[in-house]
């Protein structure tokens, strides 16, 4: 594959409620934010992904409402879909349209407006026969594995409210981000309300409305239009079974994430993620979630996760900052979420990401979650 | 301006032929069945028609259970419980509730599946897992 870079991101502000703005104009918005940012135009743009989570709307065929939006008229237009990680999916399909010399300039936009839908009601259209008749969506189903993450002695409930209180102290820097609470204290998540045990509300991601976007352009046009262009150093993505039951030990073993990273890892050349990586933008559902991720990522041994968040070892200032953005705790757009983390890598390594940037980022770390279904992997860096 | 309204979706699927096997024996037999997978050599519960390891056949379902042992549990704020059994003779968990009891429950501890009275041919035919002494703990 030839050299593929982002050169390019688009950022709405991402809130609760967005009612100043369509579907198509939340995209419209994203999409002028990241043609600015690559000095492009519209008219530059040969192809569109769009990534959406169906039934997070009120109206099927996302990619039909919002493809004017994006600029897609008269262009090739998809949408990408593959459950939380369809954000980073979408970007990944960008990188093997354009490596594959299909196109030269593609623009992958990612958008949910959670306030349009009932999230609980989407999340529920389970397996009817198995999942929908036991289960409740989402949260249950986190519980479940964090639960067993928990007594597993992997980590303790003052461990996860210092990934909430990281989130959402990095977010007050981030002027896109939804949830920013710059005076956060571990107090104030454990008071938080219980949802399911052991899940408070603040160890939670929130639902947000926003669309973030991303262009995505071959070797010398990169060049042309970005001064440091990040490049796309290593991409996998892994599948796995849909029955919980089938797989319970998830948040323990996360073989997807686990999988993919270390295949990402070998293309990168990446031998030790915690020394080698500058900055991580990891698509975490919730606090726990970010710990057990850590292990599958290989950030630290089974179990030691909890130690590395008390160390403050992906801090802003320390070795591996994690998720400058406030990450998916701070901000959930679910479609754009995937979007958002590899914008946020990209603009790290672009050195554009203001108040949140960190020092030297030459080498990015990306991923995408789809409940324990999908993960995706994205390694950018500041050479080819 | 803000629209608001909702949606109704009436809909059909189907279970397939394995799978309805299973939901016919909880049914009329109150019997829980699990397919193996000869490659695997895996016992797979529910049943279905290939293994979702490997993809490969599954062979003729084999009777699990009803006892079994607890994997992992959670409370949701409404009170419902959501678990994973292990039914004793599977290799995989049943995604199902707890019944009864006081509310304890703790991983490793032996349940037993309580069927339903009249039953339909849906998992909730079993209408949760209790404690194998009793209900609850
Ligand atoms: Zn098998």
């Amino acid at each position: 594959m030839r050299s593929v870079a982002v050169v390019g991101t688009g950022q709405t502000k991402h809130a609760r409620r967005r009612d100043d703005v369509s579907q198509a104009e939340l995209v419209r918005e994203a999409a002028d934010a990241a043609l600015a940012d690559a000095d492009m135009c519209a008219e530059d743009i040969e192809a569109v992904l769009i990534g959406n989570m169906e039934l997070f709307e009120g109206r099927g065929l996302p990619e039909l409402w919002v493809g004017g939006g994006a600029y897609g008229t008269g262009k090739p237009v998809m949408k990408v879909a593959t459950g939380g990680t369809s954000g980073t999916s979408t970007a990944i399909a960008a990188f093997h349209q354009v490596g594959s010399g299909l196109f030269d300039r593609v623009l992958a936009v990612g958008f949910e407006k959670h306030s349009e839908g009932h999230t609980q009601t989407g999340m529920a259209l389970t397996d009817p026969f198995w999942d929908r008749a036991v289960a409740s969506g989402a949260l249950g189903n986190f519980a479940l594995s964090v639960s067993q993450y928990v007594a597993a002695g992997h980590a303790t409930e003052d461990q996860a409210a210092l990934v909430a209180v990281k989130a959402r102290r990095n977010a007050a820097r981030n002027p896109h981000a939804h949830l920013q609470m710059p005076d956060l204290t571990v107090d104030e998540v454990l008071a938080s309300k219980m949802l399911a045990h052991p899940l408070r509300m603040l160890d939670m991601c929130p639902q947000s409305d926003g669309a973030a976007a991303i262009i995505v352009a071959s070797d010398a046009v990169a060049r042309e239009h970005n001064p440091r262009p990040a490049w796309v150093k290593a991409t996998a993505t892994r599948h796995d079974q849909c029955y919980i039951g089938d797989l319970d030990r998830r948040l323990l073993s996360m073989r997807t994430l686990r999988d993919a990273s270390a295949h990402a890892y070998t293309q990168a050349g990446i031998t030790d993620p915690v020394r080698d990586l500058d900055v991580a933008e990891i698509y975490e559902p919730c606090t726990y979630a970010e710990l057990a991720w850590y292990e599958a990522l290989g950030f630290c041994e089974a179990g030691e996760a909890g130690r590395l968040v008390e160390k403050g070892v992906t801090s802003m200032t320390g070795a591996l900052p994690v998720n400058p953005s406030g990450g998916v705790l701070s901000t959930n757009p679910v479609g754009a979420s995937g979007v958002i983390r590899v914008a946020e890598a990209a603009c790290q390594i672009h050195g554009r990401a203001g108040q949140r940037q960190v020092e030297r980022a030459d080498l990015a770390l990306a991923t995408g979650y789809g409940v324990y279904a999908w993960a995706d992997v994205v390694v950018l860096g500041s050479e080819p | 301006m803000i629209r608001t309204e909702s949606i109704h979706i009436p809909f059909t699927y189907a279970a397939g032929g394995t799978s309805s096997i299973f939901l016919a024996a909880l049914r009329d037999e109150a019997r829980i069945l699990a397919t193996p997978c000869p490659a695997c050599d895996t016992v797979i519960c529910p049943a279905r028609s290939s293994c979702p390891a490997c993809g490969g056949p599954t062979a003729t379902p084999v009777d699990v259970g009803p006892a079994g042992t607890l994997v992992s549990w959670t409370e949701l704020a409404d009170g419902t419980t959501l678990a994973l059994v292990r039914l004793d003779g599977a290799d995989t968990s049943l995604v199902h509730r707890l019944a009864g009891g006081d509310g304890t429950w703790v991983a490793g501890q032996r349940l037993r599946a309580r069927f339903g009275e009249s039953r339909t041919g849906a998992i909730t035919d079993i209408v949760g897992f209790e404690s194998e002494n009793g209900a609850g703990r």
